[in-house]
């Protein structure tokens, strides 16, 4: 009998536990976001608000959570983004800002998704968006955005990076950035490659980065360069050394919903070799690469660990504030290319996205909180207020102020970009003049398209056997990689 | 008994037999949508870097065997037979398994460093030996990964030997130093036997926990190199967690917990026979 109540007992939980499993009807996640607004939002249902006796009350407040706020060590940043509440609070008093530090990371971001704790906006990284969109976790902008004309004003190249299949926008653009090269002064300094102006002989060709990187190893006993090889980002730099040896699809695009994998072409193949020489025949590295991935690299170039690095304009806070290099100590020019080939930058756009939980009263208060900021397309007196308050702080905690690419079209928001540049610049100039001459005369090369995560997981693989294996066959890795992301495409992208 | 059901179906039962459902559907984000049978399967045992994991999974299992199972068992017996600091080593031996795990991974990724400015360069270049590649090295990335899991762990474990050995009658020890037995007949006739049930339950337990391994080839290599690290574990992580793929995880974690089963059973067949014949 006590056997039998169990077994019945244990049956029936087993049962409730797998309806609990079942239940709720999975939502569709290509569904724009309505009027399901966050248990905080009062405003959620403008419609109902309509029928409510007394419409001549005040606006309801609408609770904006900021995943842009800055961290709390940030106490400087905190100080200026209390001060975008204040002209916020002026502007939109219905507006209720809570900051909600979030740093996006892929193991946090889908449980957070479920759980409902998003913050209203984001900010992800470049990789991020196109997952973002198909899974269905961000809000679709688009009619806000037209609604406030900032949609024509975007860079296309990072609107394609913000659109789903059907030119939906999930995004806006915070900065544009195109890959360079950064350079530690300090380092040319003591190797003795500076002219006479005491301006750092950069690099003019691949060749010639590897000379002066074994210029600077002799010399000084720092790494030449720092090349990534732990994790994507090996791959991702990597694709970028590929275009200028002259393999400038790594992937390519059949127009049909098919791509085809060119990961073993001579070309490609050449760029590899180069970089397997950098490590066996000119010793020029960092101890470890297949250590060194984003982060790491900055702080060898900003402790003086590494003399070049691959980086962008975006990320010139990295190896200055963050890790101590002053500032008249950095300069970046354009990454070189072999003998006969087009250099190109690689560019893209660090994304502010939107919580698929918020209301459209929600977004439109995140677009106003990025005018006050001063990262909307729009050159009103908040606005470029908000601007000078950024450079100010750059100027505070020895951060170059430099141009940016522009992620915008608006001409007059441009015009503003470059007067605060100009009027807060802390940098001499030719420091830089390499790298936005090269970006301006290179081709501006976006990513390639595809599944592009797993193209520079299966580069970053063949990286790591080059750099551990001197023995290492390139041309039959570069072999295994295309075949293994041809398998890859083909199992992402079935007709 | 209700609430006890009511617990374990809520916390296990329908998380179990969610993750098998999701393994047979497509799905968007965590939320099912169509039934797939066996796709996602196919797209897992398809996936370039699935063999590496499969092989470098078994190998994580065998070399933790050889080098991860003895030292405990090593360790619990030494301290044992220790008559004085016994309290100062058993402390000492269970020291590192205080120490946080990803610290644990960082302290010896400064060991392992190639280069000069490896400790353990440093360390064979006082005595004139050449720098070594430690885990760049493909054929000891995983043996020497095993090496920091045992430094880790080996502690807590001998605790559980020593706690077991402590519970042998003195009597038996006594009546064989009286026959003439020397500690290493002590060991062989009366100590190993009586931990050998326990050891059995310890080993299968440690093949369950190593075939799971996951940070630490993730922090210490990424997987890498070119795959020499990667686990299946790691595999399933980079589904679920950096590729949303939650489906294509779920059907990697009914795989490892198949592929668990029936080495367990298989264990328990082989081992069967031989307790019977300790006992």
């Amino acid at each position: 009998m006590g056997k039998k109540l169990f077994k019945t007992l244990a049956a029936l939980t087993l049962v409730a536990a797998m309806l609990v499993g079942c239940g709720a009807p999975a939502a569709d996640p290509t569904k724009t976001p309505g009027g399901n607004g966050t248990p905080t939002n009062s405003a959620s249902d403008p419609a109902k608000n309509q029928d409510q006796p007394g419409n001549d009350q005040p606006a309801k407040t609408v609770d904006l959570s900021l995943g842009i706020w800055p961290e709390d060590t940030l106490t400087a940043d905190i100080e200026i983004y209390k001060g975008y509440v204040a002209t916020m609070k002026n502007l939109h008093p219905e507006v209720n800002c809570i900051p909600a530090y979030y740093k996006y990371a892929t193991d946090t971001f889908m449980p957070m998704v479920e759980a409902k704790t998003v913050p209203t906006i984001f900010e992800t990284w470049f990789t991020e968006p196109k997952k973002l969109i198909a899974n269905g976790a961000v809000a679709d902008i688009t009619d806000v955005l037209k609604s406030r004309g900032w949609l024509d004003n975007m860079n296309p190249s990072i609107r394609e990076l913000l659109s789903d299949d059907n030119g939906r926008i999930y995004g806006v653009p915070r900065d544009g950035y195109a890959l360079g090269l950064m350079l530690n002064v300090e380092l040319f300094e003591e190797a003795g490659l500076v002219d006479k102006d005491g301006y750092p002989l950069y690099p003019t060709s691949m060749q010639d980065l590897a000379e002066k990187a074994k210029i600077i190893k002799e010399k000084t006993g720092a790494a030449g360069l720092c090349l990534l090889a732990k994790n994507e980002a090996g791959g991702w730099h990597f694709s970028n050394i590929a275009w200028n040896f002259g393999a400038t699809e790594l992937c390519k695009d059949n127009l049909d919903g098919t791509f085809t994998s060119n990961l073993a072409t001579p070309e490609a193949i050449k760029a590899m070799e180069f970089v397997k020489s950098l490590k066996w025949d000119y010793d020029v590295l960092t101890a470890d690469p297949t250590n060194e991935d984003w982060g790491t690299g900055f702080m060898q170039l900003g402790t003086g660990a590494a003399a070049m690095y691959i980086g962008a304009n975006d990320a010139v806070a990295q190896p200055t504030q963050v890790n101590g290099l002053p500032v008249d100590k950095l300069a970046m020019c354009g990454i070189p290319a072999a003998e006969g080939c087009r250099p190109y930058s690689l560019f893209g756009g660090t994304p502010y996205m939107f919580s698929k939980e918020s209301t459209p009263e929600q977004i439109a208060a995140a677009l106003d909180f990025l005018e006050v900021i001063g990262k909307a397309p729009l050159a009103t007196d908040d606005a470029i207020a908000g601007m000078k308050a950024d450079a100010q702080s750059r100027v505070n905690n020895g951060v170059p102020v430099i141009a940016s690419f522009p992620c915008w079209t608006a001409k007059d928001f441009l015009d503003a970009q470059d007067a605060i540049v100009k009027e807060y610049s802390n940098v001499d100039a030719k420091m830089f003049n390499a790298y936005f001459d090269a970006t301006k005369n290179n081709g501006l090369h976006p990513e390639e398209p595809g599944l592009t995560q797993d193209m520079y997981a299966e580069l970053t693989k063949v990286l790591q056997e080059v750099l551990t294996n001197k023995n290492a066959d390139v041309a039959a890795l570069m072999r295994q990689a295309n075949e293994n992301y041809q398998k890859i495409l083909d199992n992402g992208f079935k007709k | 008994m209700l609430p006890s059901l009511a617990l374990f179906a809520f916390y296990v039962w329908e998380p179990l037999f969610e993750n098998v459902r999701l393994s047979l559907h497509n799905s968007v984000r965590y939320e099912v949508l169509d039934f797939v049978g066996l796709e996602n399967y196919r797209r897992v045992l398809a996936n370039p870097d699935f063999l590496a994991a499969f092989k470098n999974t078994f190998s994580y299992t065998v070399w933790s065997l050889l080098i991860g199972f003895l030292v405990p068992i090593f360790l619990g017996i030494i301290i044992s037979e220790t008559v004085h600091l016994k309290g100062f080593f058993r402390t000492g031996i269970y020291f590192p398994n205080i120490v946080p795990g990803i610290a644990t991974i960082w302290i010896w990724n400064y060991f392992f460093t190639p280069g000069a400015t490896g400790v353990l360069n440093i360390l064979i270049g006082k005595l004139g030996l050449p720098a070594f590649e430690w885990l760049n090295n493909t054929h000891y990335t995983i043996p020497l990964i095993v090496v920091t899991m045992t430094w880790k762990s080996a502690g807590s474990t001998a605790l559980i030997y020593m706690a077991n050995i402590s519970a042998i009658s003195p009597d038996l020890y006594e009546a064989a130093t009286i026959d003439g037995a020397g500690i290493w007949q002590r060991i062989r006739h009366i100590t190993l036997p009586s931990i050998f049930s326990l050891g059995k339950t310890l080993m299968i337990l440690q093949i369950i926990a190593v075939f799971q391994i996951l940070y630490e080839p993730m922090v210490l290599k990424n997987g890498g190199p070119n795959n020499a690290s990667i686990s299946l574990m790691m595999l399933q992580y980079r589904y679920a967690f950096r590729d949303f793929d939650f489906s294509g995880g779920a059907a990697l974690s009914v795989m490892v917990c198949i592929i668990l089963i029936i080495l367990s059973g298989i264990y328990m067949k082989l081992t069967s026979g031989k307790e019977e014949k300790a006992v």
